[in-house]
């Protein structure tokens, strides 16, 4: 018996829980800026689900997804993306479509029911929030198949969480890109937990990132809870995707330190005291301690974060709750780019029965 | 309920301001998760929960300042209600329901619709046509556009539709009231009247017939009143005789005929016959029979089930008077026989009475004077 | 012009669709050296290359969702299913996202992407290559389902369904494949996309069809001709949005409506035109509606398949009974 293939998976990390640096660090991590950069990335996205939890609890939102422990994935990823790239969220990296220019507004509204949430002003050609887990990879494998057509030097970026790597649809997507060498970037935000499915329970493999050894393309694991890695590990992936070298599935271990979404509870299926450790690992406390320890971050500059981040917060709601809903008709707009004949009359009959 | 203080955040500090909350009232929080951010001298610090569970209330609003040791958080004892669901809302019953309703039995439905499509339908509304006088001829007993175009053929052909009036139409309503009401039997026989001498006033032989019918069975001379289920014998018979004119059926009534003689009656019968074709009789003399007699064999006809107006029991009509081959006396003979029906309501006549009357009527007939 | 085959005139379709706009991609298994297992697409691959024509590995779900990205970011892209029966993975993208890309972001992403498949039965194949879904399409919103019936037809609505910028599900009778020829002009003019064909014209009574059942369709309103009985022929092309101002405006006048389909009779489109002639017809009905069908079992294999099909004979019995009504 010869042996004809075999893998490694290689995992990256540059601060350990505690804010320490376990090697040296990337070149864009020497400067402290772009890691107060991050920070404030990810505190602005955490105070934001905050105010939505918040929201949700007073009945003025609907159900929502909270990103809570999960910050740095998201928030690492779309750092290292360019303006011209195209993002494909599921439903947890708010962090990172924040970052993109998505206005939190927007974010709002979706979640509280309006489709002009998926309206973007900012990234145009960014996709919506996608429900379906993991029907967004064969997406973004579209979209990076377009910018390879026409020979432009963009890359696509597709998020999906641990359970999604268990659909054919995710595999199926690998599988193409690798096939066809597509500038696609493929980043699992493994926060452990599918609902109520532990990482253990959703496949028999050990890592996720090895489930690109099956469609060819390269895989690799990172601390999701570094964000320095995160950005080291996707900006790395993006370019080899913009170099025309083709895919890379990556991993980031985080935890998902909230319930799926308000309307769960996990303390129905998963231990406190598991949770309570992983609090200990968190990625905003981790920055910021580092942040603190090598004299880059002050407590004046904590102060004005938090009252900059709640100021901003606040102006979204506010202008979220002052909006009223589109009109009844509106869901007969933009069904199909000209409203057929045959539908006219059931707007007509919806118009006339909704007249204020 | 337990409360949470805020510890001791060392370096001497007796209190400390809120700068931020990161938990909001009804979170699900765990040991060591930031519920606030308080301010010292020299940092922003985070203050983990000391425990699972359910925050009740937050006791400050940032900017707030906290002494150590005050109450910080409530945290809720009771268990949250299970939602039952990860996405949305949904609506609980706060009362039990009520029984499931039973399915629908059976409703017997009254005379059945006409079967017709919606275009057959409205041909034959503009064609004025009542689809339930049209006979359907197409597949399932529907009605077909041609069954309902020969039916208004029929109509057109007929003439317009004449709303009947004056006695007409008080003959349709008082037959339809009859039909409702009464239960008809009919009985009858045949009386021989060959050796009636030439001349008899045929008209006035029944009269007296049945006087005598009455005589032997005064059943028949009743009144009968459905509603109250009760019967009134009259001692007097007033007789009505019905006479078709070109207005309509007349039936004025001839009082007390077994009491008076044959010429009296035969005045009086004069007398009718006169008022009513001059249209003059007084609307009295159209009331109150007891009993009727029809003389329609002056036409046509032989035996009839005649109609018992109510609250009469009885009618008996006489048919056409004509040559028979009958046995006589042991022999086949020629004989000339008038044709009698008894039309009786049974509610009130037994078929007993009935005969006994008509074997009255016919013997006082068959006399020859 | 010659004359040509259905699946030619989609050829040709293609052909001129691509030529004359270079966004426009094919993509499908087999579709590209191989010409396609129908020769849908041959010559294509070496005409325009293989970047615009795609061979696919053996991933339904996922090229449904490459199209919604290519369309997404200004592509047409024209999928082909290599037959109805392996069609429904792709039906999660089509309900999830491609029927509503365009409503859910308010317009900013929208998805002009056709699936094309061949569908029906008649060819003695094997199982799962003969059904007819068409019902489960047209009760998608956000999206188009278009069925061809002729060469002429199928050349006209492919080119409309391309340049539509929404989604199109084009179902491709394949019994009909290579048989009647008629002649195509290929002169890259479309046709309409939400319009009945009215194929006879009669006054007696108004079949309703689509697909390989045009054939049927036809010969029985022949046969019905030399009975003394005119027949409209409707085929409905555009089963979503559906049309129904051609089909009441026939049975206004004939009064009478046999709707003829080849797949499962219970919730068919047929079910859908019916409930429309109640709707807005009934006064006109000389007769109740009828639909001569596929039963409501899983499609025969080839030994039983001729009588599951609805044939000339199912039609004329059922129109006669109509005419019954009078």
């Amino acid at each position: 018996m010869t042996q004809v293939a075999s893998f490694t998976i290689e995992h990256t990390q540059f601060l350990d829980p505690q804010g320490r640096r376990t090697q040296t660090p990337p070149a864009f991590a020497q400067d402290p800026q772009a890691l107060i950069g991050l920070y404030k990335a990810m505190v602005l996205t955490r105070t934001f689900d905050a105010k939505a939890v918040a929201l949700q609890r007073t009945g003025r939102l609907g159900t929502y997804a909270s990103s809570l422990g999960q910050e740095a994935v998201p928030v690492g990823a779309a750092a290292a993306m360019r303006a011209e790239d195209v993002f494909l969220p599921s439903f947890r990296e708010q962090g990172a479509q924040i970052l993109r220019g998505v206005q939190m507004v927007e974010i709002l509204l979706y979640w509280g029911g309006d489709e002009r949430g998926s309206d973007f002003a900012g990234p145009r050609e960014d996709f919506p929030i996608c429900v379906p887990v993991g029907t967004h990879a064969p997406h973004a494998v579209g979209v990076a198949r377009a910018f390879q057509l026409r020979g432009e030097a963009r890359v696509a970026v597709c998020i999906f969480g641990d359970g999604a790597t268990s659909r054919g649809d995710v595999y199926e997507a690998m599988n193409f890109a690798g096939v066809h060498r597509l500038p696609v970037v493929f980043v699992v935000n493994n926060n452990q937990w599918a609902i109520s499915v532990p990482r253990t329970r959703q496949t028999a493999a050990e890592t996720l990132a090895q489930k690109a050894v099956a469609a060819g393309i390269p895989g690799v694991q990172v601390d999701g809870n570094d964000v320095i890695a995160v950005r080291h590990v996707v900006a790395a992936a993006i370019e080899r995707a913009r170099a025309d070298k083709g895919p890379t599935l990556v991993e980031a271990l985080t935890y998902r330190l909230s319930d799926h979404t308000t309307a769960d509870d996990a303390g129905r299926y998963r231990d406190d005291a598991e949770v309570s450790a992983h609090w200990k690992e968190e990625p905003i406390a981790r920055l910021r301690q580092h942040l603190s320890d090598t004299g880059h971050w002050t407590k004046a500059e904590e102060e004005a974060l938090i009252t900059d981040c709640a100021a901003r917060i606040e102006a979204a709601a506010s202008e979220y709750l002052a909006t009223p809903p589109l009109p009844p008709t509106a869901m007969f707009d933009h069904l199909y780019a000209v409203l057929p004949a045959a539908l006219a009359e059931q707007r007509a009959e919806l118009e006339e029965a909704t007249e204020p | 309920m337990s409360t949470f203080k805020l510890p001791d955040l060392g370096e001497g500090l007796q209190d400390a301001e809120i700068v931020t909350w990161h938990v909001g009232a009804g979170d699900h929080v765990v040991a060591d998760q930031p519920l606030v951010s308080v301010e010292t001298d020299k940092a922003v610090v985070e203050i983990p929960s000391p425990q699972s569970g359910r925050i009740a209330r937050l006791l400050g609003e940032p900017g707030d300042i906290v002494k150590i040791g005050s109450p910080l958080v409530e945290f809720e004892t009771a268990a949250q209600p299970d939602t039952g669901t990860v996405v949305g809302v949904i609506a609980t019953e706060a009362e039990p329901k009520p029984a499931a309703a039973k399915p629908a039995a059976a409703v017997p439905t009254g005379k059945a619709r006409a079967k017709a499509t919606p275009a057959v339908r409205a041909l034959a509304k503009r064609l004025g046509v009542d689809l339930s006088h049209v006979a359907a001829s197409g597949p399932d007993g529907a009605i077909v556009a041609t069954d309902v175009e020969r039916a208004a053929a029929a109509i057109a052909a007929a003439g317009p539709l004449e709303p009947l009036r004056g006695v007409r139409r008080a003959m349709a309503i008082n037959m339809e009231r009859a039909h409702a009401e009464v239960v008809p039997a009919t009985v009858t026989e045949e009386a021989d009247i060959h050796d009636w001498p030439a001349g008899s006033d045929v008209t006035l032989r029944l009269i007296r017939a049945i006087a005598a019918g009455c005589k032997a069975e005064p059943a028949l001379n009743a009144w009968y009143l459905g509603r109250d289920r009760g019967r009134r014998l009259h001692a007097k018979i007033d007789l009505g005789i019905a006479m078709d004119t070109e207005d309509g059926l007349f039936v004025p009534v001839l009082r007390d005929v077994g009491g008076r003689d044959a010429k009296d009656l035969r005045h009086g019968l004069e007398r009718m016959k006169t008022d009513v074709r001059a249209r003059s009789i007084p609307v009295e003399e159209l009331r109150g029979q007891t009993l009727t007699l029809s003389n329609f064999g002056m036409f046509a006809g032989r035996h009839a089930a005649l109609v018992v107006l109510p609250p009469q029991v009885a009618i008996l009509g006489a048919g056409r008077i004509a040559e028979r081959a009958v046995a006589y006396e042991g022999q086949a003979a020629v004989r000339r026989v008038l044709p009698l029906s008894l039309t009786f309501d049974h509610r009130a006549v037994m078929g007993g009475e009935a005969a006994r009357f008509l074997a009255a009527v016919v013997a006082d007939l068959e006399q020859s004077k | 012009m010659s004359e040509t085959t259905l699946v030619e005139a989609v050829r040709l379709a293609l052909a001129r669709a691509m030529a004359e706009d270079e966004t426009v991609l094919i993509l499908g298994e087999d579709v590209g050296i191989d010409g396609g297992v129908f020769r849908a697409t041959d010559g294509l691959m070496s005409r325009f290359g293989a970047d615009r024509v795609m061979d696919t590995p053996l991933s339904e779900s996922l090229f449904a969702g490459l199209a919604v990205g290519l369309g997404a970011q200004g592509f047409r892209p024209v999928v082909e299913y290599q037959f109805m029966g392996f069609i429904y993975p792709a039906v999660d993208q089509i309900v999830n996202h491609a029927g509503r890309l365009r409503n859910r972001t308010r317009g900013r992403l929208s998805c002009p992407m056709v699936i094309r498949a061949p569908y029906g039965g008649g060819i003695h194949a094997p199982e799962h290559h003969s059904e007819s879904m068409e019902a489960l399409f047209a009760h998608i919103p956000g999206i188009r389902v278009v069925i061809p019936s002729s060469p002429a037809r199928a050349y006209g609505l492919l080119l409309a369904a391309i340049r539509d910028p929404d989604p199109v599900v084009f179902l491709e009778p394949k019994r009909i494949y290579r048989a009647p020829k008629e002649e195509v002009a290929d002169d890259g003019v479309a046709a309409p996309l939400d319009l009945c064909f009215v194929v006879r014209e009669g006054r007696d009574v108004t079949l309703v069809t689509w697909g390989a059942m045009i054939v049927e369709t036809l010969a029985a309103a022949d046969t019905l001709a030399a009975e003394g009985v005119e027949a409209e022929v409707i085929d409905v092309a555009a089963l979503k949005p559906l049309d129904m101002a051609t089909i009441l405006s026939s049975v206004e006048r004939t009064g009478r409506c046999v709707i003829v389909h080849e797949a499962p009779l219970s919730g068919g489109v047929g079910a859908e035109i019916a409930a429309g002639l109640a709707d807005r017809g009934l006064v006109n009905l000389l007769a109740p509606v009828q639909r001569v069908a596929g039963y409501d079992t899983v499609m025969p294999l080839p030994r039983l398949e001729t009588y599951y099909m609805p044939t000339e004979e199912r039609i004329l019995r059922t129109v006669r009974r109509v005419l019954a009504y009078a």
